[in-house]
């Protein structure tokens, strides 16, 4: 009887064998094969056969002035993006949440509606308003003589990236940080209030406060995606000028599929992961312990 | 007596309804910066379909945002030379992708959610436990690797390699199994003590159950699928297979002067996606804010 209480125990795992197939040919093999792929010298174009190298991909990396260039284009990124995504979605929902339900439901999807678009689309969309001769943005400007190289100046360009981002992306984090301050019973409010605590130092002192784990849940999101930024770049600037734009992803991209470098590309994306690890954890720890 | 007093009463009425006053003048100040806000965020998709149907002469010198001539000539073009750009071609791999992709996560993960909420497994927590931190893994580490395999059961090129790998994902299961578990029990176990099957608990009360759940799922997992970008990119080769996103990063590289081409490419792109959204919202957005709250 044991046995077959074992049995039907274990059979159990027939519902979720066919994820867990799935999820171990295409989440835990990668995870792993592309560990030991970064351990290997492996040009795919040439005849060779992979050869191992130890760390050796990692140290190239090291000393690859590229793969900086593409880490310091990264961090400038997630440096304009995040807090600035992250405040404006904040804004958003804390203007949103003073309306009533279906005024409500109707503003949110508008401003939620650019996440659905497809990269391509909205990459076209935005290098034609940034474009410098009939661009939308010039045309305006220009009628008070203002011409601003949005994506031919190295400085300008991240920050025309990081403006398109701000339209295409606060969607997600605004819905979030919405349902988190529907989920803060009224009454808090209410005591404040009759503590004479209303406006700004209600919200500093109550709203904050209460909203820190979903605010930590959508910080650590938005970090974890800027870190892999690739379409935008992609589309608007093509990493340029003089690889100004050029992301991390980006950069594995070209060394994967322009130069079919797999090993080096593995461990480039190794690397990756391991920033983004790190800056996940130390966000937890941060927002825990104050 | 005192609370009597009219003068008294008056005063207090009048500074209630002065109060009440500047409380909706403060709330029409909020609502007409969010309204504009929103139509911020809205302009640039009008714009793309007002533009396309400008002539080109039009979007190369702007004159102002409404068109001097409307004109189909964008979407003729587009439309009428299947050799050159098979935009029909690409809108229907997009759409098998999809909805294939769509099909497969929505098994898969429902029954390893139901097995995972439901069911007493030997070593659960840790199996569940290394799916759900996976979602935490980035995506994109995984490209190269995923490639590789790909191109050793010999997928690459072909809609399988976006379709199968598509069910891998952890927020599927992660997402169901919140919901599973927040259904109460006793339907199961009434179902239960009446002879009903693991297979009948799940086929008949969860998933009827489920359905905002699963609708939830779907449109996420469906608008992911088409507007997936770095996927076809990499393991799609063939312009003929390509899908509607992947289609026309391309094309707007061959035809980079012919905006008016793009973006009524662009539209027939994003209308799908709108519609299913306008029409899913609600499930959509409640979905995220689900995901958000609930960990």
């Amino acid at each position: 009887m044991t046995r077959s209480r074992l049995l039907r125990r274990w059979s159990g795992y027939l519902y979720a064998l066919p994820y867990l197939t799935l999820f171990g040919m295409f989440i835990v093999l990668p995870l792993l094969y592309g560990l030991r792929l970064s351990l290997f010298r492996w040009e795919m174009l040439s005849r060779l056969q992979p050869r191992f190298a130890g760390l050796g991909n990692y140290a190239e990396a090291v000393r690859d002035p590229y793969f900086w260039k593409s880490l310091v284009a990264t961090f400038k990124f997630v440096a304009l993006a995040v807090p600035l995504t992250v405040c404006l979605a904040l804004l958003i929902a804390v203007g949103l949440k003073s309306l009533p339900g279906r005024r409500q439901a109707f503003y949110r999807a508008a401003y939620f509606t650019p996440t659905i678009l497809t990269i391509s689309v909205a990459g076209i969309l935005w290098r034609w308003f940034y474009n410098s001769e009939f661009g939308l943005f010039n045309a305006y400007l220009g009628r008070f003589g203002i011409k601003v190289p949005w994506l031919t100046d190295t400085h300008w360009a991240m920050i025309s990236i990081v403006l398109m981002t701000l339209w295409w992306t606060v969607g997600g984090p605004m819905v979030v940080l919405l349902a988190g301050l529907q989920n803060i019973p009224p009454q808090y409010h209410e005591a404040a209030a009759l503590d004479g605590a209303t406006g700004w130092k209600s919200f500093r002192h109550i709203t904050l406060p209460l909203l820190r784990p979903v605010l930590l849940f959508v910080v650590v999101i938005n970090v974890i995606g800027a870190f892999q930024v690739f379409g935008q770049t992609f589309m608007i600037t093509r990493g340029g000028p003089e690889m100004s734009t050029r992301s991390l992803v980006q950069y594995i991209y070209e060394t994967a599929f322009n130069n079919y470098r797999m090993g080096y590309a593995a461990a480039l994306s190794w690397l990756l992961f391991l920033v983004i690890a790190v800056f996940s954890l130390a966000q937890f720890r941060l927002m825990r312990e104050r | 007596m005192l609370t009597d007093d009219p003068q008294n009463h008056a005063s207090k009425k009048a500074n209630g309804a002065g109060n009440h006053a500047g409380a909706r003048r403060q709330l029409w100040l909020y609502e007409g910066l969010v309204a504009l806000g929103a139509l911020l965020f809205v302009f640039p998709m009008v714009l793309i379909l007002i533009t396309a149907f400008k002539p080109d002469s039009e979007i190369v010198r702007f004159h102002g945002l409404l068109p001097r001539t409307t004109t189909l000539a964008n979407f003729r073009a587009i439309l009428g030379s299947p050799e050159e750009i098979p935009i029909v071609r690409w809108f229907g791999n997009s759409l098998f992708i999809s909805s294939a992709a769509t099909l497969l996560v929505l098994t898969v993960d429902s029954l390893a959610a139901y097995a995972f909420a439901r069911l007493d497994l030997p070593g659960k927590k840790w199996v569940f436990g290394a799916v759900v931190a996976t979602m935490m893994v980035p995506g994109q580490i995984l490209l190269v690797p995923v490639y590789l395999i790909l191109n050793r059961l010999g997928w690459l090129d072909t809609p399988t390699a976006l379709i199968i790998p598509a069910g891998a994902g952890a927020f599927g299961v992660f997402l169901l199994h919140q919901f599973f578990i927040s259904l109460p029990k006793e339907l199961e176990e009434a179902a239960a003590i009446d002879g009903c099957s693991r297979w009948g608990i799940f086929w008949h009360i969860l998933l009827p159950l489920s359905r905002p759940a699963l609708a939830t799922l779907g449109i996420f997992t469906f608008i992911g699928s088409w507007n997936d970008f770095l996927g076809p990119l990499v393991y799609l080769d063939s312009v003929d297979k390509y899908t509607l996103p992947v289609g026309i990063a391309l094309f707007q590289t061959s035809y980079y002067a012919e905006y008016g081409l793009t973006l009524a490419a662009s539209v027939l792109c994003t209308l799908p996606v709108i519609v299913a959204f306008l029409l899913f919202q609600r499930n959509i957005i409640q979905g995220i804010a689900l995901s958000g709250i609930k960990d």
